[in-house]
């Protein structure tokens, strides 16, 4: 029994002991992949990664990806991890809803024209005085216009990265057949309201399917060139809590009137898109097309590749009021104000070096056609010799602004009130007098 | 040991998870959101107790009863049509046999499967007023091109006549399990009293098909009057105020214009009318037909 005993004890032991060796095996396993990931970590740390938001697609998109990429390239220490979200609402719901729950990106691009609604809702965080002299970031760099547009009641928002606006893209051989091209390869005979009509019916006579074409399904399209024709007689929309107040709301049927008489004529096409709208350009359908900066990169993309078929041009858009005046936004980045997630003071540091760089290479953004908010950059002789922006950056002095007000902006109740009303008008199912009023009613029901 | 004690509490264990989830998930946002319909609540955060002042503002806003009758139109567009076709689909297809059988059901099914931004674009690619391949069967026999979605006439139907070739596929699927029910010998033995195809369809088929008749009438009408998606990006770019419905009026009021607390008193006034309208639906619809 001993024996037995005692083998049962040896065995007992060995077991054991195999126990243990598997133990400690465990253990230098834990170990090591504890100082694997901490090694990891601390690699992690020593790159700040910053996450990025826009809602920037096309020309733009592109371009913006490049310029990420080149700064990923060259800046070491800190990583952008961009996503591209769907422009307008969805995605100023998106910032709105997860800022209020903590989430959301490190910096995102933002339209100024957005910022007073952005800020009434809480999703904008403020950058101090002090934070943006830190980083070396000067109010005196930008035109004082679009550096006050990123403020709110005084205090700072968002830094402007580009002005964008719309122009009026031309087709020079279409123009040229209707003897409406100059010497100097721009368009002549466009300026007063007169004028313009009488050209576009000439482009429409000399073969054109359509004199001219924008967006004029929807609410963008319509929305630019109207406030661009409401603003060149010299109206205010939106004053001391009124909307269109006064002759304004008549300034505002006569601008949604000649929108109209347009579409009524058969010179613009009626109930058109936003792509289709620009299709009919490219196709050579129409004669000319009136649409965002940001379009131009299509144009030069479509020439280059020998696809356009025609020779293009952009001038900024005509005089057909009593002065010039073009609607303009701007893009800008701003920080969301996650709530209970607040940035960290290194991760701030990291986001307006970004910024910075950002601004200070915008020439290649500028090649999307926008026109950097960064004046350095737009004193270059590489920006002066930019085609076709030189042409057009002259509307930069007289551009007009959304009204600063929370209901205007990308995608807000203006917009939409627009489409209501004044999209309606120009597609013949209202009166203009009746969408104008229209426009002013459903705007004031809103305010109280 | 068997003690009626014990036994309930191990149905109360069982019931838990469920009840517990009911509770958390469903109970109490409907509450809070009833307590929401008081205050000024912005989209996020809290908003001051303002008493009635949210419900005296519904019933005063015209644009929310433009909102009531346009989902009540698109209800009456969409409710009854897709219930008769759907019968009427799964009666023809009943009658095929073996891999006809499949193919029709599958071509009618197949476009259920799809999401609604799938469905958007579709319609949107065969509408659209200036490239649609669809306008040029609208010249062809109305005489002009129509932007059918920002038409104030045309959009709706439009908008109902997407939703049943979208939605119908189902209805089918229901009504076919349905018709299989029924036993093949009762067809037979009215074949032998002279009983003609009418007939046996007004006295087997609609009064032994009308539970299921009944259960898709319902399950409609409340997918129906929470119409948002399809109709929201049809009409995106359109007077939206044509086809302004209750749901959409809500993500408008809280959503765009930030109004949390009165989104939510339209919201309340939808689950009112839907929880009303459904009872009073089923209770006489079980009262008919036998």
């Amino acid at each position: 029994m001993k024996v037995a005993g005692g083998q049962v004890l040896l065995g007992d032991l060995r077991r054991d002991e195999k126990r243990r060796n598997r133990k400690m095996r465990k253990l230098m396993t834990k170990a090591l992949a504890t100082a694997a990931l901490l090694a990891l970590t601390v690699g992690a740390q020593a790159k700040e990664t910053v996450v990025w938001w826009d809602f920037l697609s096309g020309g733009d998109g592109v371009r913006m990806k490049a310029l990420i990429d080149e700064f990923n390239k060259t800046n070491p220490d800190i990583e952008i991890q961009a996503t591209t979200l769907e422009w307008g609402v969805p995605f100023y719901t998106k910032v709105q809803t997860s800022a209020a729950v903590g989430e959301g990106p490190d910096v995102m691009t933002y339209h100024l024209s957005r910022l007073p609604l952005g800020v009434d809702t809480g999703a904008l965080r403020e950058i101090t005085a002090d934070e943006m002299k830190a980083a070396g970031i000067d109010g005196a760099n930008y035109a004082p216009a679009n550096w006050q547009a990123a403020q709110v009641d005084g205090k700072q928002y968002a830094v402007p990265f580009d002005i964008h606006s719309i122009v009026l893209f031309y087709n020079k051989d279409a123009l040229k057949k209707a003897d409406l091209l100059g010497e100097d390869g721009k368009p002549k005979g466009f300026d007063g309201i007169e004028n313009f009509d009488a050209a576009l019916k000439k482009l429409k006579d000399s073969g054109s399917e359509y004199g001219m074409s924008f967006q004029t399904a929807g609410d963008g399209g319509v929305w630019r060139v109207f406030y661009s024709l409401f603003n060149q007689q010299g109206g205010e929309f939106y004053k001391d809590g009124k909307f269109l107040d006064g002759d304004n709301v008549d300034k505002a049927a006569k601008a949604a009137g000649a929108m109209a008489k347009w579409v009524a004529d058969g010179v613009v096409p009626k109930q058109t898109d936003y792509n289709p709208s620009i299709a009919l350009f490219t196709s050579g359908k129409a004669a000319t097309l009136m649409n965002g900066v940001w379009e131009v990169p299509t144009m030069a993309d479509l020439a280059k590749q020998g696809k356009l078929g025609f020779e293009w041009g952009a001038v900024q858009i005509p005089t057909l009021f009593d002065q010039p005046a073009t609607w303009a936004d701007s893009h800008a980045f701003a920080i969301p104000d996650r709530k209970g997630k607040e940035i960290s003071p290194e991760k701030l540091k990291a986001v307006l070096a970004v910024i910075k760089w950002m601004n200070e290479h915008s020439i290649s953004w500028a090649n999307a056609g926008h026109i950097p908010a960064y004046l350095p950059v737009t004193q270059t002789e590489a920006f002066k010799t930019m085609e076709p922006n030189a042409t057009y950056s002259s509307l930069a002095e007289t551009a007009v602004f959304d009204p600063a007000s929370k209901l205007a902006g990308v995608a807000s109740p203006v917009y939409e009130a627009s489409a209501n009303n004044i999209t309606t008008t120009v597609n013949g199912d209202m009166d203009p007098q009746e969408g104008a009023e229209g426009l002013r009613d459903e705007l004031q029901g809103l305010l109280d | 040991m068997h003690s009626k004690t014990r036994d309930n509490w191990i149905a109360a264990a069982f019931v838990a998870p469920f009840v517990i989830a009911y509770l958390v998930l469903f109970l109490y946002p409907t509450v809070r959101m009833v307590i929401l319909t008081f205050t000024d609540a912005p989209l996020i955060g809290e908003g001051k107790w303002i008493g009635f002042k949210n419900y005296v503002r519904l019933f005063n806003d015209k644009a929310y009863f433009n909102a009531v009758w346009h989902t009540a139109y698109f209800v009456l567009l969409t409710v009854i049509p897709n219930t008769l076709l759907g019968l009427v689909f799964a009666m023809m297809v009943n009658r095929q046999k073996g891999y006809v059988q499949s193919l029709v059901l599958a071509a009618f099914f197949l476009p259920y499967i799809l999401p609604v931004s799938v469905v958007f674009r579709i319609w949107e690619w065969i509408m659209d007023y200036q490239f649609g391949i669809a306008q040029y069967a609208l010249d062809a026999f109305w005489g002009e091109r129509v932007a059918v979605f920002r038409n104030k006439y045309w959009a709706m139907p439009m908008i109902a006549f997407v939703t049943i070739w979208w939605t119908i596929g189902f209805n089918v699927l229901l009504f076919i399990a349905g018709l299989r029910n029924i036993s093949q010998d009762m067809y037979d033995a009215s074949a032998l009293d002279g009983a003609d195809r009418w007939k046996q369809f007004r006295y087997i088929t609609w009064p032994l098909i009308w539970p299921v008749t009944a259960l898709v009438l319902t399950i409609q009408l409340i997918l129906q009057l929470k119409i948002f998606d399809q109709l929201y990006l049809l009409t995106l770019g359109g007077n939206v105020n044509n086809t302004m419905v209750l749901v959409q009026y809500i993500y408008k009021q809280a959503f765009q214009l930030n109004k949390g607390g009165y989104g939510a008193t339209v919201a309340f006034s939808l689950f009112v009318i839907i929880v009303v309208v459904s009872v009073l639906q089923y209770q006489a619809l079980r009262a008919k037909p036998r």
